[in-house]
């Protein structure tokens, strides 16, 4: 057999994270009713002009920034054509002429080493809509909800040559992407979607072989099958001639785990683009190309440096928070606020991971404040609150806006400093139960545990171990 | 044979009434086309909500060509407009005679058309100045809400009830800039009369220029012929770009969401095909097929680029003779009549006839028609121009 | 133009002409062409393409979602529904 190569390019679609549309003022959320966050314009009914989204033009320029992309100054909107049900408009409006950012490139890191993708250019454009198909009926249901939300398309050069380099650049976009809040990178949820360009060719040869293209992949395992799968198919194809390799869209059954040329859904791939009429051209002065600079985040591995460095996490510590921007700025501000980084790392790999995973929420749902959070780490160093107290207080931090210490007075979880109602309740525990007593006297450390738990139990919490361990050690002496 | 669609008192000293490329809450919204018959719109027109703020009744609705594109209505779906000689009526100038003012949709020159066949005025102010937000837009690069009326007067009191900036239109101008159409900064003092365009009309129209030429003259406007060679190839430019922006304008038209759906289809490709082709009149088509054919890949550049290239030439050549001149006098149409028979012989007559229409419509000037004449100013120039033909209307 | 090109076009555009208007087209086609002649004549070369007519830039607006319109009166006049959804044939992948 010969020896080939394959040459993978990526169109890889996000949708931005912002509050409305790119054109409409629609929530431009995910999910929702069918056709709930709809209004005329993305509907396609007449009389709506565009009117751009400036977040979207943020978000445009943050990813080109995070992504070492040169930022055209002046970009501009274009129109391309074609009909389908899920386009109510039956044209998109996208960037063909002057897209926002152009010549980028990210560093991967895979099992042969760090190698470059080159990013050709992000262009900013709208969403079509859902489709969904009833078998009851035999007709096809369209829901807008997702038309016209932003979305960035990132556009590779053909630089990759496995499924594992393709893994390591989706796995980097997504993690600078959400680090920089452009887009929540959600592939379940489709806001990360892949169109894969893959052809092959011998060793040694310049011309590209036949390309296919496979479109919206939303999973990383389904990438991976699928990339292989049509390269076993199109190698199969030139060494045994099982058929003849064309141009074409193919859609990936996971499943089945085969690639299907799809109907053509785009007629004949004339787009007709054409300059937008309604949108001015958007041009980034100085002041906006600076702002925007100013507010991007450290990388994830900076941040994790210095972490290590400067503030004495582990390198397991400080991996696990820079997985997540959410995390970082909560360990930021928490450590502002008490100076202690370990005991705020300790915090969050702990108490804030236990609770997401009990939610099934991700690293980046989470909303605990960090200052909050420091503060509330203060309450328990100054053994104000103790530490089981302080885990019930963190749940309501992450669902609502709260000083610790004044919920923590208002809901009676400060440690009491009442050593005589202490002592009051130790001695009634301690008479109450002379078995527990005389079993701990004669070895048994458990005893001493439960008659711990009871006095803290009746306490509701709010007394300082120490002390109480102290005191119940003196009474029992006594007893 | 429809005139109106919707009919109030046209009577009324206030009553304004709105060409059916306009959406309204109150009332159906048609564009002409069979594809939006009975259409209702969840919303109005910018300049429907600004008539009312100012206090004006909106009368009604006027028949329109399809999608605004024709020579004179003649081809809504309702049917063209004649009187009993056969003479095509365009529907918003026979409303205008009754009305204070009709509102119109001017994309390919219609309604200065209409104006000019009918002795009316029609003032199409700067582009930019008046909201597009709820028209049911055809060609967005250079159509433009302007107000059709018996006087100046009158149009310029609608026009200052509509002029004024829209957050919902992003090609919407400054309150500061649209105000400016409404005053008269620099009066029209030196008049170019463009020559071969002028000449290409027939002698009734030309004898008007001619008229308006020695009225001018005489209240001491100085005017001159000027060569408009460049001047004439807006009409292909503009034929090129109104198709194509067209063509991509009506692709929502598709029978999915609303309007027009036909009875006979099984795939969704015979739905849009079938729907569309029973909807459509053949003047709609051809320019939709035109539109698609001048931004395919192959045409792009020789077409739609082009044209671009071509409208740059155009407004700067404009801008050459406004540094000399106050405003451009040309002709708005051919003749001062048109009948059904020669849009039954020509179907593509409006095309033709962009000649004297498409040079401001292209650039996106002013032009105001009336007294016969039609005078294009630089961008703002609204004011002077409608003093300019007010004069003429006068010394006729 | 051919007359398979017009053909294709109108698949395009989602239309269908008769044979009359294919004909009637084709002859308003080459009158086109022939009127482009004269775009052609000017010398285009290092004259920037004018989309807007008016030099207006960064139209935009803030980042705030509204909800104003309801479904039901967004499907009031539409062809075909079920629960909720425009209703279409079915669309084969």
């Amino acid at each position: 057999m010969k020896k080939y190569e394959t040459v993978i390019g990526l169109e890889v679609h996000i949708e931005l994270a912002t509050k409305s549309k790119i054109f409409c003022s629609c929530s431009a959320e995910f999910g929702g009713e069918q056709n709930d966050h709809v209004c005329p314009a993305c509907c396609g009914m007449p009389g709506m002009l565009p009117v751009t989204n400036k977040r979207v033009v943020d978000l445009g320029m943050t990813a080109g920034m995070m992504l070492n992309c040169e930022i055209n100054r002046t970009t501009t909107f274009d129109k391309k054509n074609y009909y389908y049900p899920d386009l109510p408009c039956s044209y998109q409006t996208t960037q063909w002429f002057a897209p926002i950012c152009v010549n980028g490139k990210v560093r991967i890191q895979t099992s042969k080493g760090e190698k470059d993708i080159r990013i050709k250019q992000i262009h900013m454009e709208e969403d079509a809509g859902k489709l969904v198909h009833d078998d009851w009926t035999d007709t096809s249901l369209v829901d807008y909800n997702r038309t016209s939300v932003p979305l960035i398309e990132i556009v590779s050069q053909p630089d990759f040559s496995s499924a594992e380099e393709v893994v390591a650049y989706l796995e980097r976009l997504r993690s600078l992407l959400r680090f920089a809040k452009v887009s929540q990178c959600r592939m379940e949820q489709g806001s990360m979607r892949c169109d894969v360009n893959l052809s092959i060719r011998e060793e040694g040869e310049t011309k590209l072989g036949v390309r296919t293209e496979m479109k919206n992949m939303n999973s990383i395992s389904a990438i991976t099958r699928a990339i292989e799968y049509e390269v076993a198919r199109h190698i199969d194809a030139l060494e045994n001639g099982t058929e003849e390799l064309v141009q074409e869209t193919r859609r990936w059954d996971d499943v089945k785990g085969k690639s299907y040329a799809m109907r053509s859904k785009e007629t004949a791939g004339d787009y007709r683009y054409f300059p937008d009429p309604n949108v001015m051209p958007i041009v980034i002065d100085d002041e906006w190309f600076d702002s925007i600079k100013a507010s991007l985040p450290e990388f994830p591995e900076v941040k994790k440096a210095r972490f290590i460095d400067e503030l004495g996490l582990s390198e397991y510590d400080a991996d696990l928070i820079t997985q997540s921007r959410a995390f970082c700025d909560c360990f930021e501000a928490a450590y502002k606020e008490c100076g202690e980084a370990k005991e705020v790392a300790n915090w969050l790999i702990s108490d804030c991971m236990n609770m997401l995973n009990k939610k099934g929420s991700t690293m980046d749902q989470l909303k605990v404040d960090g200052t909050a959070l420091g503060k509330l780490i203060k309450l328990v160093m100054e053994s104000k609150v103790t530490r089981g107290n302080a885990k019930k207080i963190l749940l309501v931090m992450d669902e609502e806006t709260i000083d610790p210490e004044k919920y923590a007075t208002e809901n009676n979880f400060i440690v009491s400093n009442d050593t005589a109602n202490i002592e009051k309740v130790i001695k009634e525990i301690v008479a109450a139960d002379p078995k527990s007593v005389a079993d701990y006297k004669g070895g048994k450390e458990k005893a001493l545990m439960a008659l711990f738990g009871k006095c803290m139990k009746t306490l509701k919490g709010n007394c300082d171990p120490q002390v109480l361990r102290k005191i119940l050690l003196e009474e029992i002496d006594k007893a | 044979m429809k005139l109106y669609l919707t009919k109030s008192d046209c009577a009324m000293t206030n009553a304004v009434a709105l060409d059916d490329m306009f959406l309204t809450k109150a009332m159906p919204t048609t564009a002409g086309s069979k594809m939006l018959d009975g259409y209702m719109s969840l919303f109005d027109a910018e300049v429907v909500t600004k008539l009312t703020e100012a206090g004006y009744e909106i009368a009604g609705k006027a028949n329109v060509g399809e999608m605004a594109v024709d020579l004179l209505g003649e081809t809504s779906y309702e049917g063209a407009v004649t009187d009993d000689n056969g003479t095509l009526l365009s529907a918003s100038a026979e409303i205008a005679k009754e009305a204070k003012a009709v509102l119109c949709f001017d994309v390919n020159g219609a309604p200065r058309r209409a104006a000019a066949v009918s002795d009316l005025v029609f003032v199409k102010p700067t582009y930019g100045t008046v909201s597009r937000f709820g028209t049911v837009s055809s060609a967005c690069s250079g159509e433009t809400v302007g107000v059709m009326a018996k006087t100046v007067a009158d149009a310029k009191a609608v026009l200052t009830a509509i002029a004024g900036h829209d957050d919902k239109d992003g090609t919407s101008l400054s309150d500061a800039q649209c105000e400016k159409i409404l005053t008269t900064e620099k009066a029209v003092k030196k008049v170019a009369v463009a020559k071969s365009i002028t000449a290409s009309a027939d002698d009734s129209v030309k004898a008007d220029i001619e008229v308006a030429k020695k009225i001018l003259s005489d209240n001491g406007v100085e005017v001159a012929e000027i060569d408009d060679e460049i001047l004439t190839k807006a009409k292909a430019a503009w034929n090129i770009l109104m198709s194509a922006e067209l063509c991509n304008n009506v692709s929502r038209f598709d029978g999915v969401k609303y309007g027009y759906r036909s009875e006979n289809y099984t795939t969704i490709e015979e739905l849009y095909t079938n729907s569309r082709t029973e909807a459509f009149g053949e003047l709609l088509k051809t320019m939709i097929i035109y539109g698609s054919d001048v931004l395919s890949t192959d045409n792009y550049m020789s077409f739609y680029d082009k044209a671009m290239r071509i409208r740059r030439v155009i407004a700067e050549k404009f801008a050459e003779i406004f540094t000399e001149y106050d405003a451009v006098m040309l002709p708005a149409s051919s003749k001062k009549a048109f009948t059904k028979a020669d849009t039954d012989a020509n179907m593509y007559l409006a095309f033709d006839e962009n000649l004297y229409t498409a040079p401001a419509t292209i650039t996106g000037l002013p032009a105001v028609v009336g007294g016969g004449v039609q005078l294009i100013g630089k961008a703002f120039s609204d004011s002077a121009l409608m003093d300019a033909v007010k004069t003429i209307k006068e010394g006729k | 133009m051919e007359r398979e090109t017009l053909m294709l076009l109108e698949k395009f555009d989602q239309l269908s002409l008769t044979e009359e208007q294919r004909d009637a087209f084709l002859k308003f086609y080459d009158k086109q062409l022939e009127e482009k002649k004269a775009l052609d004549a000017v010398d285009t070369e290092n004259v920037e393409r004018m989309v807007h007519v008016m030099p207006i830039m960064t139209v935009v607006r803030e980042d705030e979602a509204k909800k104003i319109y309801s479904r039901e009166d967004l499907q009031k006049g539409a062809p075909a529904t079920s629960e909720g959804y425009w209703q279409v044939p079915r669309l084969v992948e």
